[in-house]
């Protein structure tokens, strides 16, 4: 078969170069901006993922897991009464300042525990054992902070909030939605920094559950007996934490306009080349039907060329959005593009590439072919 | 045996209250094997007549009948079907298509008539054989000569061996030399393979080819 479509799409490069720029450029700008949205709402929930806590307790109202309000710590022992409930350990999440060798201070959250390893946190360390933490004025902080903190090396000694601490390792990859540089330390020491703040209260309690336990009975009969926190389970939580960024900071908002924007860039494009590509090759599509095609073969002929400025489009921006996740590392930003998301993307385009050529369908559907007996 | 038959046909264009008659009762009939040769002035309806025994444009009034099959109040789907199985169509302006090979340009025209590879490879290359253009298979439109650009028209004319070959001012874009070698080629191959071929032309060359000579006038054929 002759693929007039194709040869006719090739025959004006330069043509074909613009909608296909046009096409890859949107694909790229919608892949990146979401793979950065992607990013950055996996780091707004990343720690209550990695936790093996099934419930999370905490205070009234508090919107998402950076922004911690405290409670009475002796609460506790009424989650761990609750039938269903395994295991019950108070977390505090707080920010604490840590003065950087050259006299500046930065903030970090602290993220305190008595029993690190009974909850998964830190889940990657890079250096260091976490038992170290219970073992003095010991400290982890994730090595993603020495874009922050300066350079550091586990042995050495920082302040945090006037008091010495020893940094006895490094976790890895642990992040924050405000970037904020993570670190562990020994519960009893975190409050004891702050005991104002602190002093017999927590910010969370982790609950992890029996086997066979049913999670909404067991969240319900705790939100039953605490009466004044909230109680959410590991999803629920991690999605509210994510929603707050969304919604409070009009980063949904940004993404979806820059996606409507991407894809509105993209459909002009292609829309408006197709268009004009259609005007100058009229005589071909009324030859076509003066020997006998229909309109159905030349609406063939422009859905070829939708689909193929889409193919190519696509790959091309595919492959420049992926060429952005190492720049993008490097500014401590995650790119992520998961294969469903990928795909959704090409069909995507596919539709938007063909419903571009529609304004070239309603052209092509009134040709005339008596045009080619014109001179 | 009668293949092309046009009976009282009529066509009047409207632009506004203005109406134009270009065509005013006009009949005739292409036999199988026959070369017929419609001669007139510009403006004298002959292209219109062309386009409607090509069905391509309905009359106004009037019938047309393609291989005994009546068109009266046939849709355009089916004016589509008709041009795919009966007619072949030569044109002034040679329209190939700029972006496919002498040989593509062939072979599109036998896979619109539903042939498909690898016979439509075949045939389109025995078609380019036939026309004189077998060491040119493989060059566009835009290297080929204007005599060469329509031996590849004629050759796509005759893609899928339709009954009733229409050819409009198939020699006005050639020099006098080529244009009777295009003729002739022309004759020659609608003569063998018993096509009935209809050409419209200013060109007195045309005689020479022609079993018969139709004149128009005002969109009248006096002595059809």
């Amino acid at each position: 078969m002759v693929d007039l479509g194709f040869r006719m799409l090739l025959h004006d490069r330069t043509r074909f170069t613009i909608t296909v720029s046009g096409v890859a450029f949107a694909v790229c700008l919608v892949l990146a901006q979401v793979g950065l949205f992607n990013g950055l709402m996996d780091n707004a929930a990343l720690t209550i993922r990695k936790s093996s806590a099934d419930l999370w307790v905490t205070s009234r109202n508090t919107a998402n897991v950076d922004f911690p309000q405290t409670f009475p710590e002796n609460r506790v022992d009424r989650v761990r009464s609750v039938p269903g409930v395994a295991r019950a350990d108070n977390l505090i999440v707080a920010y604490l300042n840590l003065a950087l060798p050259s006299g500046a201070q930065e903030s970090t959250i602290a993220y305190a525990l008595k029993d690190f390893k009974a909850w998964n946190l830190p889940w990657a360390m890079k250096e260091g054992q976490v038992e170290d933490l219970r073992r003095g004025r010991n400290l982890i902080i994730d090595d993603k902070a020495q874009r922050r903190f300066g350079a550091f090396r586990t042995g050495e000694y920082r302040e945090v909030l006037e008091t010495r601490m020893k940094i006895v390792g490094q976790s890895t990859g642990a992040l924050s939605f405000t970037t904020t540089p993570i670190s562990f330390l020994d519960y009893d020491l975190a409050q004891s920094l702050q005991p104002t703040l602190l002093g017999g209260r927590t910010t969370y309690t982790l609950v992890k559950l029996a086997p066979g336990a049913d999670p909404q009975a067991v969240k319900a009969e705790i939100q039953r007996r605490l009466p004044y926190n909230d109680v959410h389970t590991r999803d629920a939580w991690a999605a509210k934490s994510e929603s707050y960024w969304i919604v409070n900071t009009g980063l949904g908002m940004n993404a979806y306009l820059t996606v409507f924007l991407g894809c509105l860039v993209a459909l002009v494009v292609v829309a408006q080349t197709l268009y004009t590509s259609t005007m100058e090759h009229l005589r071909e599509f009324g030859t076509v039907k003066a020997i006998g095609g229909s309109n159905w073969d030349i609406y063939a002929i422009l859905a070829r060329q939708a689909s193929l400025a889409a193919a190519v489009g696509f790959v091309l921006g595919a492959g420049m959005a992926y060429a952005l996740v190492p720049l993008a590392a490097r500014a401590d930003l995650k790119l992520l593009m998961p294969l469903p998301f990928v795909a959704v993307t090409a069909l995507g385009t596919l539709a938007l590439c063909l419903g571009a050529a529609m304004l070239s369908f309603r052209k092509v559907a009134g040709i005339d072919p008596g045009l080619v007996f014109r001179s | 045996m009668v293949v092309l038959k046009g009976e009282d046909l009529a066509k009047t264009y409207r632009e506004g209250r203005v109406e134009t008659p270009v065509l005013q009762g006009v009949s005739l009939e292409l036999r199988r094997g026959e070369i017929v040769a419609l001669e007139g002035p510009s403006g004298s309806g002959k292209t219109t007549l062309l386009q409607i025994l090509g069905c391509i444009l309905t009359p106004s009034s009037g019938r047309v009948e393609v291989e005994g099959r009546p068109l009266h109040g046939a849709g355009p789907r089916e004016l589509a079907a008709v041009r795919r199985a009966s007619l072949g169509f030569v044109f002034q302006q040679f329209n190939l298509f700029p972006s496919l090979t002498a040989q593509q340009n062939v072979e599109y025209a036998l896979n619109l008539k539903g042939v498909r590879d690898p016979g439509a490879r075949e045939q389109a290359r025995a078609l380019l054989e036939e026309v004189g253009l077998g060491d040119r298979r493989d060059y566009l439109p835009r290297d080929l000569s204007g005599g060469q650009k329509q031996r590849v028209a004629i050759a796509r004319s005759l893609a899928g061996k339709p009954a009733i070959l229409l050819a409009d001012e198939p020699t006005a874009n050639l020099d006098s030399r080529v244009g009777t070698q295009v003729l002739q080629l022309f004759r020659d191959l609608a003569k063998r393979e018993q096509r009935a071929l209809l050409i419209v032309t200013h060109d007195p060359n045309v005689r020479s080819v022609a079993d018969r000579v139709l004149q128009i006038r005002d969109g009248r054929i006096p002595d059809a």
